[in-house]
């Protein structure tokens, strides 16, 4: 006796063993990863799953009313293996490895990355990742931060930066690495098809592990969602006490920029008087121009990319815009990264231009105290 | 080097052509293209046509369209386009140009 499923092939119904159908959805899930990075995959696959429906019913029609494993593999025999159908390039590869003598080299081609571990996590996933990547077991590394904890608290911060920094391992291709598997399409399949995890069609979607989670594990998880809520929490609060100053930060380097290329070399400030009556401007003039105008345009950079970042990110979220080009929030970091960098050298090198004024100025030196100690 | 990879490679090499040839004549079947190309046994299994059309089809060479079946699903029905007709032109050529280079070599 054995157990049958229902599945809809190519928009006919089949039953089918158990069985037979593990053997069709590998069948399936290796063609899938194969043909993904090739234009018109959906078309490809809806193509076999046509023919393979086609062939089956003809079986259905002869008589069969269940579809068995004789008929899948009778199936792939016809349709061709996974192997017959990509069979040169990983035939040679294999080959040559067979060739080098020693297996190290073979080994040192596959790079190991550290990568949190989402199948074998507590917390943040970072004990299983190292694990993963030393190739231990986790239990003996959880254990020894445990007990380093209470020792030296050094250990709670390293743990926290490292669940920040090091990414989580999301795809089939970055689970190999994690583990320095190589990455060919056969393991890939292997990773995908290893019992519990669903294929999608493309190698680089993300994958996620159906594994129930223990008793422990959902404590942390509670955990981590609280932790997550209270960060939240302080960064909007940050945000809303940042924000003004930031802005008005933002505002007066634009007046600056402005009075600069009004006026021209030396004869601006009047107009910054006019504007902020407050202020002492004359103390600008004690500084070269062109430091002031770099400084300032830095300045903008620095606040100015996070705010607009900030924005569009919640824009995108509520508007479904589409998210930034990776090559554009590079470039943005990298802008950011080189304002910052001028910043610093201007400041230790020419001080910042009215600070002490402002300082004293209206600003509520309580708050800046709060953030900025001993500025 | 074996002769076996040689002459898959061959066939591969060929096999764009061939489809174009056959589907010259007149529309087919997708199973009707895997036949004749299995009697001329130029392909092995049926997988690797799949691919094969589906890109021929993108770049334009081909099109096809749905034509109900009385058993089983609706079945793809390809024939060639003006570009693909005009593609296995060139290839006419280039066939007729790699006969003449083997001859030639072959009676020298």
């Amino acid at each position: 006796m054995k157990k049958t499923l229902t599945v809809n092939l190519g928009g006919t119904v089949f039953h089918i063993d158990e069985d037979a159908y593990q053997l069709l959805d590998k069948y399936l899930s290796n063609l899938r990863i194969h043909f993904s990075k090739e234009e018109g995959a959906d078309e490809i696959m809806s193509d076999f799953e046509l023919r393979i429906s086609e062939i089956l019913n003809e079986r259905v029609r002869l008589g069969s009313e269940v579809i068995t494993l004789d008929h899948v593999e009778m199936v792939i025999k016809r349709m061709g293996k996974v192997e017959e159908l990509f069979d040169e390039e990983p035939a040679e590869e294999f080959k040559q490895h067979a060739h080098s003598a020693s297996g190290e080299q073979a080994r040192e081609a596959t790079s190991r990355r550290l990568f949190r571990n989402p199948d074998d996590r507590v917390l943040g996933g970072v004990c299983g990742g190292l694990a993963a990547y030393m190739g231990w077991d986790p239990t003996p590394i959880r254990l020894l931060l445990f007990i380093l904890m209470f020792f030296y608290g050094i250990t709670i911060p390293i743990y926290f930066i490292l669940w920040l920094i090091v990414p989580m391992a999301r795809t089939a291709t970055e689970k190999l690495q994690m583990r320095g598997e190589s990455v060919t399409v056969e393991n890939i399949g292997k990773t995908v098809t290893d019992g519990f995890e669903r294929v999608s069609s493309n190698v680089n979607d993300y994958i996620t592990s159906g594994k129930p989670r223990t008793a422990l594990q959902r404590l942390a998880d509670g955990f981590v969602d609280v932790l997550g809520i209270l960060l939240k929490v302080a960064a909007v609060l940050l945000g809303v006490i940042l924000f003004p100053p930031l802005l008005i930060v933002l505002f007066v380097m634009f007046i600056v920029i402005i009075a600069l290329v009004a006026g021209g070399i030396g004869g601006g400030f009047g107009f910054l008087h006019n504007f902020m009556p407050f202020t002492d401007w004359n103390v600008l003039a004690t500084y070269p121009e062109w430091i002031l105008m770099a400084g300032s345009i830095c300045t903008i950079l620095i606040i100015g990319i996070p705010i607009v970042a900030i924005l569009y990110a919640i824009c995108s979220q509520i508007f479904k815009f589409k998210p930034l080009h990776s090559g554009v929030k590079g470039a943005l970091i990298l802008l950011w990264v080189i304002a910052l960098g001028l910043n610093i050298f201007f400041v230790a090198r020419y001080g910042i231009p009215f600070w002490g004024d402002w300082y004293n100025w209206h600003w509520n030196s309580a708050v800046w105290q709060a953030f900025l100690p001993g500025w | 080097m074996n002769a076996e990879n040689v002459k898959s490679q061959m066939r591969k090499g060929i096999l764009e052509y061939c489809i174009l040839l056959l589907l010259k004549k007149e529309a087919a079947y997708t199973s009707d293209i895997i036949q004749k190309l299995q009697e001329a046994k130029l392909i092995v299994v049926e997988g690797t046509l799949y691919p094969l059309l589906t890109r021929l089809k993108n770049s334009e060479l081909l099109s096809y369209q749905w034509i109900e079946s009385t058993q089983g699903p609706p079945r793809k029905y390809y024939k060639l386009t003006e570009k693909g007709e005009s593609f296995l032109g060139e290839l006419e050529m280039s066939w007729e140009e790699l006969t003449n280079t083997i001859n030639h070599i072959r009676n020298n």
